[in-house]
C-alpha cells in the first residue's frame, strides 16, 4: 500500500466538485488527484494522456455522459478503474454504469473517509464496493437488461465445479477473504480462483462478475 | 307470505308518493322530430276535444254543458301529459269516470244503438296517449301502478257496478293502456341506457385527464426535486471541503459547518425519498424521453437553447431566436422550466404545423424572463395527434408553480403563440449562482 500512491482523475462538469473531491483525495497520503476532467469527453482524452489509477466519474454530464465515457474507458483502457460518482444510489442509470464497465458507485455526498476508502477498494479490486448496495442494485436491474449480451450459458460452462462457486460468493458481495473463510482455503487460492474466472469469462473485475453472475441466472435475485 | 304481509301496509303510502304529485316531466324536443310530436299530440287533443263532446252529445244525450267540460277534460288531459303526465293520467281518468257515472243513468233502456261505455272512443284515445308519455317519462313502476289503477277503476266500473244496455269497452282501453304502457316504458329504458352510458363516458374521458393533469405534475414536481438534490449533494460536499481550505479551522467554524452537511444529508435523505415516490408512480420512464431528454445529461438551462433550436431544425422546422436584455444566470427551476416550455412549443409546432416557421424570444426583464414561441401557420395538412393538449398542459404546470403565467392561442393569421412570463426576485446580495463556473456572470446577475 505504501508504495506507490493511487492516482486518481475527477471527471464532473461542475468545478464545485471537482475541487472539492480533490481537496478531499488530497488529504489522504496514498491518494494522489492527477487531474480534473469537465465532461465524458474530456475524460475519456485525460485517462490517455495521464494514465491514473482510476477515475471517478460523474454520470450526468453534457457532450458525453459518464455512461459513455466508461464504455470507451473500459474498452480502450481495460486496466483502469471507473468508479461512478451519483447523486441517486438504487438508480437505473447506475446500474447501466455497471454494465458499461464501471467497478463501483459512490453517492456525491459520502464522506470523505468513505470516498477514499471507495478508491482503495476499487483500485485493489479484491472486494466489491459497498455490497450490500450494489448487490441490491444488481439484483434490481438485472431483470430489466434486455440488450443483447454474448452467449452466456456457454461461458458459464466453461467454469469449473469451484469457480462457479466462487462467483456465486462474488455476486453475494463476498471479499476475498471472506470466501476464502466460507470454502476453507487459503485468500490466495481464492485470489487464483477470482483471477480465472475473470479471465475466462472476460470480465475486468468482480464487479463485472457480480453483474455477469445474476445476467445469467446463476445467481437469483431474490432473498436480498 | 311473512314478507308480503309486512310489506302490504307499506303499498298506499308508495302509491300516494308515486302518484299523488304535480311533478313536472315535460317531453323533451326530439332531436330528429323537433317538436313534431308536440304538434300531433296538440292536434289529437282538439279531435279528443271536438269527437268527444259529439260523442257524448249526439250519443249520450248529454246536455252540452256536461258534455263539454267532460271533452275538454280529457283533451286538455293529452296536453298537460306533454308536461306533467301523472295529474295528466288523473285528470283523464277522472274525466272518464265521472263521463261513465253521468251515462250510467241513460244504459237501463235499450238504445237503438249500444252506447259505449264505461270509456268513450274519444276517452280510450286521450287515456291511451297519456299513458303512452306517462310510461315514457316516468319510472316503470310509478306507469305500471297506474296503469293498474286505470284497469281497477275500468273493473269497479264495469265488472262490479255494470249497467243492462251497453257496448263494454273496458277490456279494450286496458288492453291499449297496457300495450303503450309497454311501448313506452321499453324505450324509456332504452333511452336512460343509453344516458348511462353517455355519463359513463364523461366519466371516464374526465378521469384521463385529471390522470394526464396528474403524470404531469409528478413529471414536473421530479425535475424539479431533481435540480434540488443535485445542489443538496453539492452543499454536502463543500461544506465538506470548507475546514481543509484554511489553516487549523476554529472548532466552531467546524462545528457550523458540519451542521451544514448534517442538514444537507437529511435534506437529500428526504429528496431521494420523495423521489422515489415520484418516479414510481410515474411507472414508465418514457415521460421523460418523449420530450427528448438524454436522462444522462444534467437538467437542462438556458445555455442549452442553442442546442434545443438546432435539434428542432434538424427536425425540419425553419427556427429564429432572438434574446432580448442582458443574458443573467437564474434560478435553477425558472431556467429548466423556460428551457421545457421552449421545449414543448417547438415539439407542438412540429407535431401540429408542419412546414411552418417558428421564431423564440427570450426575454430578459428586472423581474423576470418572458418566453414566446410563435410560429406561422401550417403549409400542410396537419396530421391528427392523440397527444393533443398534453404539452400545454406541462406548460401551463410550471408556469403556475413559479407563479407565473401563460397564454396560448390561435393567431390572427391563423398560426399559434405561447407567451409566458416566470418572475424572479431579484436577489439583493451578491449570493451568486451555486454553480462556480458562472462566477463571472454574478455582477450582471445583481443589476
Amino acid at each position: 500500500m505504501t508504495s506507490s500512491p493511487i492516482r486518481v482523475l475527477i471527471a464532473d462538469d461542475q468545478q464545485m466538485v471537482r475541487q472539492g473531491f480533490t481537496v478531499l483525495l488530497n488529504t489522504q497520503p496514498d491518494i494522489d488527484v492527477v487531474g480534473q476532467a469537465v465532461d465524458g469527453a474530456d475524460a475519456v482524452a485525460k485517462v490517455g494522456e495521464l494514465a491514473p489509477d482510476g477515475v471517478l466519474m460523474d454520470i450526468r454530464m453534457p457532450e458525453l455522459n459518464g455512461i459513455e465515457a466508461t464504455r470507451r474507458i473500459a474498452v480502450e483502457l481495460p486496466h483502469i478503474k471507473v468508479l461512478v460518482l451519483t447523486t441517486f444510489d438504487l438508480d437505473e442509470y447506475v446500474y447501466e454504469a455497471l454494465r458499461a464497465g464501471a467497478s463501483g458507485f459512490l453517492l456525491k455526498d459520502a464522506s470523505a473517509d468513505k470516498l477514499a476508502e471507495a478508491v482503495r477498494v476499487v483500485a485493489a479490486g479484491d472486494a466489491l464496493l459497498a455490497p450490500g448496495i450494489t448487490r441490491r442494485l444488481i439484483a434490481e436491474f438485472s431483470r430489466l437488461g434486455d440488450r443483447p449480451r454474448a452467449p452466456l450459458k456457454v461461458r458459464v460452462g466453461d467454469l469449473t465445479e469451484r469457480e462457479t462457486e466462487v462467483l456465486a460468493l462474488i455476486a453475494q458481495g463476498l471479499s476475498n477473504a471472506e470466501i476464502a473463510e466460507r470454502l476453507v482455503v487459503a485468500e490466495q487460492t481464492v485470489k487464483t480462483h477470482v483471477g480465472r474466472i475473470l479471465v475466462k469469462l472476460g470480465l475486468r473485475d468482480r464487479t463485472q462478475a457480480a453483474v455477469f453472475a445474476y445476467e445469467s441466472g446463476l445467481v437469483r435475485p431474490s432473498g436480498y | 307470505m311473512r314478507v308480503l304481509g309486512e310489506r302490504l301496509p307499506r303499498w298506499p303510502r308508495v302509491l300516494r308518493e308515486d302518484l299523488w304529485t304535480l311533478r313536472a316531466d315535460p317531453l323533451p324536443r326530439s332531436a330528429r322530430l323537433r317538436r313534431a310530436p308536440h304538434v300531433v299530440l296538440c292536434l289529437a287533443a282538439f279531435g279528443v276535444v271536438l269527437g268527444g263532446v259529439a260523442q257524448l252529445r249526439d250519443n249520450g244525450h248529454l246536455g252540452t254543458g256536461t258534455a263539454f267540460p267532460i271533452a275538454l277534460a280529457q283533451g286538455g288531459a293529452v296536453v298537460l301529459a306533454l308536461r306533467r303526465p301523472i295529474p295528466a293520467w288523473w285528470l283523464s281518468t277522472g274525466a272518464t269516470l265521472v263521463g261513465a257515472v253521468l251515462l250510467h243513468g241513460r244504459l237501463s233502456m235499450p238504445p237503438a244503438m249500444p252506447f259505449t261505455w264505461p270509456w268513450t272512443t274519444a276517452g280510450i284515445i286521450a287515456q291511451t296517449l297519456v299513458m303512452l308519455l306517462l310510461a315514457l317519462r316516468v319510472p316503470t313502476r310509478v306507469s305500471a301502478e297506474a296503469l293498474t289503477v286505470t284497469a281497477l277503476v275500468t273493473y269497479a266500473l264495469e265488472g262490479v257496478w255494470g249497467a243492462p244496455h251497453y257496448q263494454e269497452t273496458g277490456v279494450i282501453a286496458v288492453a291499449l293502456s297496457a300495450l303503450v304502457w309497454a311501448l313506452g316504458s321499453a324505450l324509456r329504458g332504452r333511452r336512460e341506457a343509453r344516458a348511462e352510458l353517455g355519463r359513463q363516458a364523461t366519466l371516464a374521458t374526465e378521469e384521463r385527464a385529471r390522470r394526464t393533469l396528474l403524470e404531469e405534475r409528478s413529471r414536473i414536481a421530479r425535475e424539479l426535486h431533481d435540480v434540488v438534490a443535485h445542489h443538496m449533494s453539492v452543499i454536502s460536499i463543500q461544506a465538506q471541503v470548507a475546514p481543509h481550505l484554511v489553516q487549523d479551522p476554529p472548532p466552531e467554524l467546524r462545528e457550523n459547518l458540519e451542521g451544514i452537511r448534517h442538514n444537507a444529508l437529511e435534506a437529500l435523505t428526504e429528496l431521494r425519498r420523495v423521489l422515489g415516490v415520484l418516479r414510481s408512480e410515474d411507472g414508465d420512464t418514457d415521460a421523460l424521453d418523449r420530450a427528448g431528454t438524454d436522462p444522462h445529461s444534467p437538467q437542462p438551462t438556458l445555455d442549452r437553447l442553442d442546442a434545443l433550436v438546432e435539434n428542432t431544425r434538424a427536425a425540419g422546422l425553419s427556427v429564429s431566436t432572438r434574446i432580448v436584455g442582458e443574458r443573467r444566470p437564474l434560478p435553477s427551476g425558472v431556467e429548466l422550466s423556460a428551457y421545457r416550455i421552449v421545449q414543448e412549443a417547438l415539439s407542438n409546432v412540429l407535431r401540429h404545423a408542419p412546414g411552418a416557421t417558428a421564431s423564440v424570444e427570450i426575454g430578459y426583464v428586472p423581474y423576470g424572463l418572458r418566453v414566446e414561441v410563435l410560429n406561422s401557420p401550417s403549409r400542410r395538412p396537419v396530421p391528427p395527434s392523440p397527444g393533443a393538449g398534453h404539452g400545454l398542459l406541462g406548460m401551463r404546470e410550471r408556469t403556475a408553480m413559479l407563479g407565473g403565467h401563460l397564454l396560448a392561442g390561435v393567431r390572427p393569421d391563423g398560426g399559434f403563440q405561447v407567451s409566458a412570463f416566470l418572475p424572479v426576485t431579484p436577489r439583493p446580495e451578491a449570493a451568486g449562482p451555486v454553480d462556480a463556473d458562472d462566477t463571472s456572470d454574478v455582477k450582471d446577475h445583481t443589476a
